[in-house]
Order: structure tokens, then C-alpha cells, then sequence
């Protein structure tokens, strides 16, 4: 059993390296950009280099881990961690993601039945609605509020409250107060959400995506807080997935390695870019980069209905569904990292040029006014 | 010259205590729900904000503007009263408008629960439960819109001066403490709280011009007012806002300069005294220059120690708790042209000029005191990228300065939330210089070892992770990880870090 799982690690040489070091820059890109987003990208990207889908999750969640240990470190030191909120919502989501795991489990047993069905596809598929309903309520729901503010003239460009207006009104005793993200939420409704975003981080596999948009739009946590509550909290769930993969055997340190050399760079630019792009602009990316991703899901959903013999079509088409899966997948991925990357280099050039401070002398009974100094680096 | 500002929740004999005290004395009374009224007339949306605070007190973000332009328009009404002369103001939290003006008498008032729902029955027509009810959800609103307005709790009494409880003492007496109270030489304007309320006066009328009119009203921006001249920085994506804001400040009255900053965000730096040849100066500038920032500068004059001279008694009396007063000059905003005066000003206006020169000038302040007086000062001014707690409390010793001014760090992290340093951590957390250059060079050479070993024993590698050594310590393979992985991430993180220090992102 061990020969055959050491053999299922890859070998590495100069070519497969960079490829997985530029997974990480894109992933990272993404990830310090929208707050999460990461593992939907490598995690695919190195099951096209040949790694098992086993060894692709478990080393992309150890990354994972002191990856959130060096992000979480960065906002703690810019007070954007509540430490008591990512507590409720661990201990909840603990249990959300039991509930996944053992959905996901019966699943995946009942398939593979003699009549041709591959198994898991019954697990495949239900995890591709989960994923394809779930982001897509997301993706929309941020262009809307987007849209719905330049219709109003509203420049502030918050996101919608709606939902944590309407759970505020509702008034579920006990409610518990949050100091660092200022906000109160009752324990129920903490409950409810840590497991749904437990069970749907379980089923989908990809937490902050689901936990970030929750803690903003249910609970009604500032961005930055939501964002750095999350990554605290990833630190967490990281490394009790590191640990339980790794004594299984299944993480390889190569691949975690080479992961970091380009993720922890591509971080660092994207959350360059958080601070120097307009918010609006930030959740138009994002937003477009989930729609995507969606898109790509629900391209690979006939072949798991014909697998399940629930659609008919020939098994060589599978392959042309596959590739435009994986084409809009990494569309998604490069085309994102790319436009924030250009948008950083923008910002960073116009950062350079503007240093200025302008004077102005207000001459006693004259309408107009006198420039009399312009300072510029 | 009095002000008194009296607050209390609905039904609670503020008004009452108001008209009692206008009785005495003659002076106006001003309510809130005059002001209120007004704001609406001017077209700010008061109802609109109310109900998104009341209904959904986390959305911050979206409020800031709205809740910007509404306290300028309480403040700029009340500062034209106040230049008026007397005057009594009641409302939900009267207290904490004017921040910073030490002349106002803070009044806070309570009554018993039994009074309020009997108050509020006979007002409203309601059955006692039903305006139980009704009360107990209107003083949490209220407590809401306090904490999101003001960012103070509405049950801290540190931030009254006086606190009445009307199941112990009639409105009459009361009022007679309030119009004694008001007579003592704490509450008389000084020349340095006679300046702030200028100051007060002017950023509030700059705020409101520029958040009405439709050049100017969309951007974000932050307005400071000082001696006459207003601060304002504005997003670099807009730059036309550099040739708008100036124009829409024009002939405002009492406005002799405005400095225009083009900044993403605004650093503040508290110290004692400046010095623009300072270490600490030009690593500010430095940070300043690379985040596109502004610099705000505000000097802290510390309260005077505990010094009593046994032999008088007004000293005994006072045990060195006497108010805090800035030793500022008052020239009612007219400032002499000539070369140099004798005011010592602790190096502001000398550093503010070399920030002016360096586009990085993002206003000045003083103020005499501690934490409230600083959070009174600057916690109307948006969110600050960095806060950075300069050289302090310089006339004690080095151990007593570092500890002091590392507790006055820590209070205001707390309550202003926003990162808070000391200026000697400035140079380690975000600047890159000897001590960085050395981690730098230590952290990439350990690196290029660990990734070395790794890739040149692959085989050994794969065999300690899931080969037949990881199958006899299962363990030991699992806690390597969670040890091992970590430090590879830390190693690297700074390692990059650093380096992108070095082309100014980060």
C-alpha cells in the first residue's frame, strides 16, 4: 500500500516546478485579491500536471495552513481579527463539516454500480450543483449590489445589508457581541451559519469563499475583518486537515514547497491591490472570476448525469466537456490574476507620481483663488 | 460665555431641565430635534441614516458619508451658536458633540424607569406595557446610533461632567448645580479652547460645502481646520478634485489657506514636539511617500504633573487634578505675517511646512491631554492607515517615557481601531534598513539550504512522507509537518516581504 502511494508522488523536475511555482503566483494573486479563491485554482492545476486528486487537496491544504498562519499574523497586526467570532464559527463549522463528509461519503459508495456508472459521479454531481447554485447566489447577488449603487448614486459602495438587516430584526436572544468586527449576532443564527459554511466548505472544498461573503452579508462584518477572521480561521481548519492527511501519507512537502514560492509573492500583490483599487472595482473582478468558475463547473455536469446514465450522449464526448471545463477554469484563474496584476502596476505607477500638496492663499475680498505652491516628488 | 450640553434617553427630563435652567439664566435653548429639523430642510437625509443605524448598526462603510455630513451640520449650527454666546443644548447624545472644546458643560441626566414608562404612556397614548416595551427598544436604538455616531458606549460616564439621577434630586436643584456649575472658571472659554472651537467652526462649514456641493460631494474626503487654514486630502483617482476643492472652499469665511493633498489614505503622527530633521520625520515621510499617504500631525502637550506647593491652598485643594489647559495664545484666527514669532509651537508649523513641500502635508493639531482628549480630536476624521506615537512625556526618564507612551499606544489601538505603533517599531515593521537587510540575506540563505535538501533527496523525501519510514512512524511524519511547514512559510513570507519593501509595495 505504501510502495504504491509513494509511487503515486510525481516526480519533479525543472519544467514541473515552475509550473506548480506559477499555480501558487495565480492562486496567491487570487487569494490576497478576493480574500479566498486559491485552492479552486491550484487544486485543479496540479491534477493537470498528474498529481492524484488526494495528493493535489492534501498538499494544497497544508499550504494552506502556514499560509493562513502568515496572513492571519498580517492582519492581527492591523486589527482586522476577531478571534471570537472565528471561535463560534469554527466550533459550528466543525460540525457543518461533518455533515458534508459523511453526505459526500454515501455518496460517493453508491456509485460504481454494474451498469457503468463511474463511481463517485453521484458525489461529483452533487458537489458540482452545490458549488454551481451556492457561487453563482454569490457572484450575482455582489454584481446587483454593484449595479444597484451606481443606480442610486450611492458612492459609498458598501455592500447589501439586506440579509443582516433582516436577521437583526428578527432578534434571537442570546446575542452575542463581537468587539473587533462591532457587530452583534445571535447565537442561533451564528449556529445556523457556522454550519451551513462548515458543510458547504466540506462539500464544495473551498471555505473562504463561502465564509468571507457570509461574515460580510449575513453578520455584517466590515471586508477587512471578514477577510482576516477567515484566514484565522483557515489557519485552524489548515492544520487539522494537515495533520490528518499527513499521518495518512497523502501530503508531499515538494509540491507545499514549491506551492509557497509563488503564492506567498502573488499574496503579497494582491493584497497590494486591495489597498490601492477601488472597492467596487475589487468585487466586479471577483464577482466575474466566481461567474467563471461557476461556468466551468456546470460545463462538467452532463458528464456526471451520462455517467449516472441520467443523460445520453457518447462517452467521447466527455473529453471535449472536460477541456472547455478546465479552459474556462484557468480562464478564470489567469484572466483574474492578470487584470489585478495590471490594475496593481497602474495604481503602483500613479502611486509614484502623485505626491503632491497644493496651496492655496485666500485673498480677502476675491471670489477667486491663488494657487501659489505645487509640491511634486 | 456658557455651554451646556445636556443628554439623556427619551422621556427622561432633558428638555425640562433645559427650560429650568433657561428660566435662571435667560440663555437659548437649542434641541435636537431643531437641529433635526433643519439638516432635513438642508437635504441631508437624517430619517435615512437613523433607520439604516437602528436596523443594521454593522454597515459602517456605508454610512460614513452620510454620517460625516450630518455631524457637520450639527456642529456648524452649534459653533454658530456658541460664537453667538450662551446657550443650552438637550438631546440624545449632547455630550459628545463639540468634542475638544473644554469650555462646555457636559450635563447627563437619568430617571426612574416608572417615570419614563408613565411619561411615555401619557405621550404617545399607550398602555404602561406597551410603553415599556416601546421605551426599552427606543434607549437600544438609541445606544446604537450613539455607539455608530460617536463610537462611545451611551452608558460611559467618563464622559460626562456632570450626571444627574433625577429619583435623587428635583429638576430645580439640578438645574441651580447646572447654572453653579457653569459659572466656575473650569467652564469659561480660554484662548486654546476658544481656538478650537474656530477650528471646530471652520472644518465643519468646510465639510458641509464640500459634501453639498455636487463637484466635490461624491469623493472621499477628510477636512482639517487649523489657525485658519484647511486641510483637505483627496483619492488620487480623481485629480480634477485638486483644482475643484479650492473653488468650492473659496470665500469661506475665516479661511486664509487651504492645503490641497492628493492621498490614498492619512497617517497620523502624535508627538510631543516635531522637528522635521528628526529621524523619526523622515522615516514618517518615507512611509508616507510610499503608501501615498498625508500626514496628519497633531501634537500632544501632556497635563501638567502632579506639582502642589503645600503652602497654597488652591493647589492643596486641586491635588494636581486641575484641568489640563494648552498654553495656546488666542488670536482669534488672525495670524501675524511677520518673520518669526515667540510662540513656541513645539517645531509644528516648521514641519508641517517641510510636509507642505513634500506633498505630504495632511494638517495639524494641538490639543493638552490624554487618550479622550486625542480620540475627541481625531475620531471624526475617518479611519487612519497607521497611527504613529511619536517621542512623549520627553521631561520624564527614558524607562517611564517608553513605558508611558507604549500604555498611551495601546489605548488608543483600543478604542480608535485602527493600527497603532510606537515610532521606534516603525523602523522594524514597515521600513527597510540594516537590522532587514541582515534577516534578508539570513532567512534566504537558510531557504536556499532547506529547499536544497529537499530537492536534491527526493527519494528520501517521498519515503519519510509515505514510504516504509512513514509507515512505522506515522507520527513523527505528521508532527514534522506541522512544525516544518510553518517555518518554510514564515522564512519566505518575510523573505518576500522584505524584498518588496525594497520596490516600495507592500
Amino acid at each position: 500500500m505504501h510502495e504504491l502511494l509513494t509511487m503515486h508522488f510525481i516526480d519533479i523536475n525543472l519544467a514541473t516546478a515552475l509550473q506548480v511555482v506559477l499555480l501558487g503566483f495565480i492562486g496567491g494573486i487570487l487569494s490576497g485579491f478576493i480574500g479566498s479563491g486559491g485552492a479552486f485554482f491550484m487544486t485543479p492545476g496540479m491534477m493537470n500536471l498528474g498529481v492524484d486528486g488526494v495528493i493535489a487537496v492534501a498538499s494544497n491544504i497544508t499550504h494552506k495552513f502556514g499560509k493562513a498562519m502568515v496572513g492571519s499574523r498580517k492582519h492581527a497586526a492591523a486589527g482586522n481579527v476577531d478571534k471570537k467570532l472565528a471561535a463560534y464559527v469554527l466550533v459550528t463549522a466543525i460540525i457543518g463539516i461533518q455533515i458534508a463528509v459523511a453526505i459526500n461519503s454515501y455518496l460517493f459508495k453508491g456509485g460504481g454500480d454494474s451498469h457503468g456508472a463511474a463511481k463517485g459521479a453521484g458525489a461529483n454531481l452533487y458537489i458540482s450543483l452545490v458549488f454551481a447554485t451556492i457561487l453563482s447566489a454569490v457572484a450575482v447577488s455582489m454584481l446587483r449590489d454593484i449595479l444597484k449603487s451606481r443606480g442610486n448614486g450611492d458612492g459609498g459602495g458598501g455592500p447589501s445589508m439586506k440579509i443582516a438587516e433582516y436577521l437583526n430584526r428578527l432578534h434571537l436572544p442570546p446575542v452575542i457581541h463581537f468587539p473587533v468586527a462591532d457587530t452583534k449576532v445571535s447565537l442561533w443564527i451564528l449556529m445556523l451559519v457556522g454550519i451551513a459554511t462548515g458543510y458547504l466548505a466540506g462539500t464544495i472544498g473551498v471555505g473562504g469563499f463561502i465564509g468571507v461573503p457570509a461574515m460580510i452579508y449575513v453578520f455584517g462584518v466590515p471586508t477587512a475583518v471578514a477577510t482576516g477572521t477567515e484566514l484565522f480561521l483557515a489557519l485552524f481548519m489548515g492544520a487539522f486537515g494537515a495533520l490528518s492527511y499527513a499521518y495518512q501519507g497523502f501530503v508531499d512537502l515538494r509540491l507545499t514547497m514549491l506551492l509557497y514560492l509563488g503564492s506567498l509573492v502573488g499574496i503579497h500583490l494582491g493584497v497590494y491591490g486591495v489597498k490601492v483599487v477601488n472597492e467596487k472595482y475589487i468585487r466586479v473582478v471577483t464577482s466575474l472570476i466566481i461567474l467563471l468558475c461557476v461556468f466551468s463547473r456546470i460545463v462538467a455536469i452532463p458528464v456526471y448525469l451520462r455517467q449516472l446514465s441520467l443523460l445520453d450522449f457518447p462517452a467521447d464526448w466527455d473529453y471535449y466537456f472536460n477541456i472547455t471545463s478546465k479552459f474556462f477554469l484557468f480562464a478564470s484563474g489567469i484572466g483574474g490574476a492578470l487584470v489585478i496584476l495590471l490594475k496593481v502596476f497602474h495604481a503602483y505607477r500613479q502611486r509614484r507620481r502623485v505626491q503632491k500638496t497644493m496651496l492655496v492663499v485666500q485673498r480677502p475680498g476675491l471670489s477667486q483663488v491663488e494657487a501659489v505652491r505645487a509640491s511634486r516628488n | 460665555m456658557a455651554i451646556v450640553m445636556i443628554s439623556s434617553l427619551y422621556q427622561s427630563g432633558r428638555e425640562e431641565l433645559a427650560q429650568a435652567l433657561a428660566r435662571k439664566t435667560n440663555w437659548p435653548v437649542v434641541s435636537r430635534e431643531d437641529l433635526v429639523d433643519q439638516a432635513r430642510v438642508a437635504g441631508i437625509k437624517v430619517g435615512r441614516l437613523e433607520l439604516s443605524i437602528i436596523k443594521s448598526p454593522g454597515m459602517h462603510e456605508k454610512l460614513a458619508r452620510e454620517k460625516e455630513l450630518y455631524l457637520a451640520f450639527l456642529t456648524n449650527a452649534l459653533c454658530e451658536k456658541a460664537r453667538q454666546g450662551d446657550f443650552i443644548y438637550h438631546g440624545r447624545a449632547g455630550h459628545l458633540l463639540l468634542p475638544g472644546i473644554s469650555h462646555r458643560l457636559r450635563v447627563g441626566l437619568t430617571a426612574p424607569q416608572e417615570v419614563r414608562i408613565k411619561r411615555a404612556a401619557q405621550m404617545l397614548h399607550m398602555t404602561p406595557e406597551k410603553a415599556e416595551n416601546y421605551l426599552l427598544q427606543l434607549d437600544e436604538d438609541v445606544g446604537r446610533w450613539i455607539h455608530t455616531i460617536h463610537r462611545v458606549d451611551k452608558s460611559d460616564l467618563n464622559q460626562f461632567d456632570v450626571f444627574f439621577n433625577l429619583e435623587n434630586i428635583g429638576l430645580s436643584n439640578a438645574a441651580g448645580i447646572v447654572c453653579a456649575m457653569a459659572e466656575l472658571p473650569d467652564f469659561q472659554p480660554t484662548p486654546a479652547s476658544m481656538k478650537m472651537l474656530d477650528d471646530l467652526h471652520l472644518s465643519s462649514q468646510a465639510k458641509l460645502r464640500l459634501a453639498l456641493d455636487e463637484r466635490t460631494q461624491r469623493a472621499d474626503l477628510q477636512v482639517q481646520a487649523d489657525s485658519g487654514v484647511v486641510t483637505v486630502t483627496y483619492p488620487p483617482h480623481d485629480e480634477a478634485l485638486g483644482r475643484d476643492i479650492p473653488l468650492v472652499l473659496a470665500d469661506l469665511s475665516g479661511c486664509r489657506e487651504i492645503q490641497c493633498t492628493m492621498a490614498e489614505t492619512n497617517i497620523l503622527w502624535v508627538q510631543e514636539r516635531f522637528e522635521p530633521k528628526s529621524d523619526n520625520f523622515q522615516q514618517i515621510l518615507q512611509l508616507a511617500q510610499r503608501w501615498g499617504a498625508a500626514v496628519e500631525l497633531l501634537r500632544l502637550v501632556p497635563p501638567g504633573e502632579l506639582q502642589f506647593d503645600p503652602e497654597d491652598p488652591g493647589t492643596v485643594a486641586d491635588s494636581g487634578f486641575s484641568r489640563p489647559e494648552c498654553p495656546v495664545p488666542y488670536d482669534g484666527g488672525v495670524e501675524d505675517d511677520g518673520p518669526a514669532t515667540a510662540e513656541d509651537d513645539g517645531g509644528l508649523r516648521l514641519t508641517e511646512e517641510e510636509l507642505v513641500n513634500r506633498g505630504r502635508c495632511g494638517g495639524r493639531h494641538t490639543i493638552c491631554g490624554g487618550t479622550d482628549k486625542i480620540l475627541e480630536q481625531v475620531q471624526g476624521n475617518g479611519r487612519y492607515a497607521l497611527v504613529v506615537i511619536g517621542d512623549m512625556f520627553l521631561s520624564k526618564g527614558h524607562s517611564t517615557r517608553t513605558r508611558r507612551t507604549r500604555e498611551l499606544a495601546l489605548s488608543i489601538r483600543d478604542r480608535l481601531k485602527a493600527p497603532v505603533i510606537t515610532a521606534d517599531e516603525l523602523k522594524a515593521r514597515f521600513l527597510f534598513g540594516k537590522r532587514q537587510a541582515v534577516t534578508l540575506v539570513g532567512f534566504l540563505a537558510l531557504l536556499v539550504l532547506m529547499f536544497g535538501v529537499v530537492f536534491t533527496h527526493q527519494e528520501a523525501v517521498k519515503n519519510f512522507l509515505s514510504g516504509p519510514f512513514h509507515q512505522h512512524y506515522k507520527w513523527v511524519a505528521s508532527v514534522f509537518m506541522i512544525f516544518f511547514i510553518p517555518l518554510i512559510a514564515y522564512l519566505y513570507g518575510t523573505v518576500t516581504g522584505l524584498a518588496l519593501k525594497i520596490i516600495n509595495i507592500d
